[in-house]
């Protein structure tokens, strides 16, 4: 298996593009040895799998890069018109979801995103932080739009009461680049719309799904499914971003507060939350240009 | 358009961006030189400069910018396109 530091990503950022690198830099130098551990550990997965495939991580990296040119431009188109620049399902479809090169950039972009930019970190560590004392009685687990599968590697970590944890995505190229890194058999793997899963006869005491809702048209159906998919004590995570403007995302959320009220609304009671700014600007900054923030919660189903 | 005039305007977006009526810049600031000139507020004075003049830019070309010079003279150059528009 490869050991595979952040401090090597960032060179193989920096020999291509020395600037972001700093920036990267001057926001990750201060996280400790935690840091250093998990992000080591999750990179030499993805390196393991490149290898496999006859790829090196310098591949990642230029993804990664690439995902980088495309999100500036759309936050200049953010800033310019204050709207995110596609709004429908079809239209990313026909962009992104359609186009394997642009997926492809994507997601493993994504990928090493985790760990390099600060306030994806930020919420991974707040899943890692307070997952076993939510899910530590839970029977089973569900992950929606899993992606390269960082979160359910570690809830197979952590929930070692669980011997099967389920997967579900729409995208069949997510499900591959997750099988492909996490390697575990535990995984049951399901490439299906979460809205065909039979909420009356299947309910889980755990779900995870991050950076799910705002690529959707209606973020409010997705959290009303996944309340009837909730058992009754269970809790799911959720994260989503506001003013982060992505190739694929479709829902603007302004603030935090309308993300709360969303999740109130959809019958979920938040249990704990995270907000996280990016490069770790102040609330006041944030509001003032609509920065990006990362919002992170526990949620239970609200009971009368 | 002369690049005293420019390097004025720019002098107001900057101290409106940073919110910040002491700064000064000159055509040989570069980003490390200001504390808060950082790649989100670049950005905003990207946009803000475009609103201005009425052109447009792409991140890689505004990327490609270390120093105040540089952007007026891509300002420039943006403005004589528009002209012989």
């Amino acid at each position: 298996m490869p050991n595979t530091s952040p401090q090597i990503i960032l060179q193989a950022i920096a020999a291509q593009n020395p600037k972001h690198a700093a920036q990267l830099q001057q926001s990750l130098h201060h996280l400790g040895a935690l840091y250093q551990q998990q992000a080591t550990a999750f990179f030499s997965k993805y390196e393991s799998y490149l290898l496999k495939a006859g790829l090196t991580i310098d591949f990642g990296v230029n993804q990664y890069l690439e995902m980088v040119d495309h999100m500036r431009e759309e936050r200049m188109e953010f800033i310019r018109s204050g709207k995110y620049s596609n709004s429908s399902f079809e239209e990313v479809n026909k962009q992104v979801y359609s186009n394997p090169q642009i997926m492809n950039m994507h997601m493993h972009g994504l990928v090493l995103a985790q760990f390099m930019w600060f306030d994806q970190y930020q919420r991974f560590l707040f899943f890692s932080e307070n997952l076993l004392r939510y899910g530590s009685a839970a029977v089973n687990y569900l992950e929606v739009g899993g992606g390269h599968g960082l979160y359910i590697n570690e809830a197979i970590k952590q929930l070692q009461q669980l011997d099967a944890f389920d997967l579900v995505d729409i995208s069949q190229s997510s499900i591959e680049l997750a099988t492909g890194i996490l390697s575990s058999n535990k995984v049951n793997y399901y490439h299906q719309d979460i809205f065909d899963m039979d909420d009356s006869s299947s309910q889980y005491d755990f779900i995870t799904i991050g950076e799910v809702i705002e690529h959707l048209e209606s973020p409010a159906d997705m959290l009303k499914k996944i309340s009837r998919l909730l058992s009754f004590n269970g809790v799911c995570y959720l994260t989503t971003p506001v003013n982060a403007p992505m190739i694929d995302h479709i829902y603007l959320f302004n603030n935090v507060q309308e993300i709360r009220a969303l999740i109130n609304d959809c019958g979920l009671t938040i249990l704990e939350e995270k907000v996280a700014i990016a490069d770790n600007k102040s609330a006041e900054y944030a509001n003032k240009y609509r920065t990006p923030v990362m919002y992170a919660a526990f949620l239970s189903k609200t009971h009368a | 358009m002369a690049s005293q005039e420019i390097l004025e305007r720019l002098n107001t977006i900057f101290k409106q961006i940073f919110d910040n009526e002491l700064i000064e810049i000159n055509e040989t600031t570069q980003a490390d030189d200001l504390e808060d000139w950082d790649s989100l507020n670049h950005l905003q004075i990207v946009v803000a400069i475009e609103k201005h003049y009425g052109i447009r830019f792409t991140a890689a070309q505004v990327d490609k910018w270390t120093r105040v010079g540089d952007i007026i003279t891509d300002i420039q150059q943006k403005l004589e396109q528009k002209q012989t528009a």
